[in-house]
C-alpha cells in the first residue's frame, strides 16, 4: 500500500510538469471514432494534430437544398462536453434557422445541450436542418416568413440563393456541387 | 527436476457495482456518459482509479463518476439537471447491496 502511495505521488508530480491531453481531447478522439458519417456528410482537419478544430461539409441529396455544399466550422473548447462545440456556417446561406453571419439556431447547441450527446449528435441535427428548415424559431426572419406563408416562393429563394443570386440587396454564395 | 520461482506477478480485478441487475456486454452501458470512460476507469482529471474517483448515483437511476458529475452540475447550462434524461439531478442514497454475498 505504502508502495501505492508514493507511486501516486511521483505520478501526481510527473502530471504537475508536462502538459497532459485534455479531457476535451480525449473524448472528442472517442467522439471522432464513433462517427457514423454517411455519404452526405465529410469532415476535413485542416491541421490533423489539432482534432479541435475541424470542418463539416454536408451534401444533402434531398429535400430543397439538395446539391448545395454547406461548410460549417467546428469548434471544440477546453470545456467539452460540459460546453457544446462551437458551429458556424461558413458562407452566406438563405435559411430560416441560420443567419446571414453563418449562427446557427439548433437547441441541441444551445438550450438543450447536454454532455451525454456527442459530435455525431450535433452532425446529425446539423443535417436534418436542411431536410426539414423550422419557420418556429426563426435566425432569418425573412426566409422564415416566407417558408410560412409562401412555401413555393421559399423554394423559388432556396434556388436563386445556392446559385449565389442577390435577394433584397444580400449577396448568397454560390453552394451548388455540379 | 527442480524448479524455482524467481518472481512472481499477483494480478487483481475489481470493478464499482453499478447496481444493474445484470453485467451486460454490449460495451456501452458500463461508461460514463460524460467522459465515455469505463466506470472502472477514472475521470480525465484523475490519474488512478479506485476509491479517490468514485461514482455518484442518481435518483433517476444514472451514474457517472463523481467528479465528471460535478464538473456538469457546477456549470450555468446544467440547470442542476442529469446530463442523461435532464431531470433535476438528485444524488441517491447508496443503498447496501442486499445480496452482496452473491
Ligand atoms: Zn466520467
Ligand atoms: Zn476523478
Ligand atoms: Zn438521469
Amino acid at each position: 500500500m505504502i508502495k501505492i502511495w508514493s507511486m501516486k505521488k511521483n505520478e501526481d508530480a510527473a502530471a504537475k510538469r508536462r502538459p497532459k491531453t485534455s479531457a476535451a481531447q480525449i473524448r472528442v478522439q472517442k467522439d471522432l471514432t464513433e462517427l457514423e458519417l454517411s455519404s452526405t456528410m465529410k469532415t476535413h482537419f485542416p491541421d490533423p494534430t489539432d482534432l479541435l478544430n475541424f470542418t463539416l461539409t454536408i451534401t444533402p441529396d434531398e429535400g430543397m437544398y439538395k446539391g448545395g455544399a454547406f461548410v460549417f466550422s467546428v469548434n471544440i473548447n477546453t470545456n467539452y462536453p460540459h460546453e457544446p462545440p462551437k458551429v458556424k456556417c461558413t458562407q452566406t446561406i438563405y435559411h430560416p434557422n441560420v443567419d446571414l453571419e453563418g449562427n446557427v439556431c439548433l437547441n441541441i447547441l444551445r438550450e438543450d445541450w447536454k454532455p451525454v450527446l456527442n459530435l455525431n449528435s450535433v452532425l446529425v441535427g446539423l443535417q436534418y436542418l436542411f431536410l426539414e428548415p423550422n419557420a418556429d424559431d426563426p435566425l432569418n426572419k425573412d426566409a422564415a416568413e416566407e417558408l410560412r406563408k409562401n412555401r413555393e416562393q421559399f423554394i423559388q429563394n432556396v434556388k436563386t440563393s445556392m446559385r449565389g443570386g442577390n435577394m433584397r440587396g444580400v449577396q448568397y454564395d454560390k453552394v451548388i456541387v455540379q | 527436476m527442480k524448479v524455482h520461482v524467481k518472481n512472481w506477478h499477483a494480478i487483481a480485478q475489481w470493478r464499482w457495482d453499478t447496481g444493474a441487475s445484470d453485467v451486460d456486454d454490449d460495451g456501452e452501458g458500463d461508461v460514463c456518459g460524460i467522459c465515455r470512460v469505463p466506470y472502472e476507469g477514472c475521470c480525465p482529471s484523475c490519474k488512478m482509479p479506485g476509491d479517490d474517483c468514485p461514482l455518484i448515483w442518481g435518483e433517476c437511476s444514472h451514474v457517472f463518476h463523481m467528479h465528471c458529475l460535478l464538473q456538469w452540475i457546477s456549470t450555468s447550462a446544467s440547470k442542476q439537471q442529469c446530463p442523461m434524461d435532464r431531470r433535476p439531478w438528485v444524488t441517491a442514497e447508496r443503498k447496501v447491496d442486499a445480496n452482496a454475498a452473491r
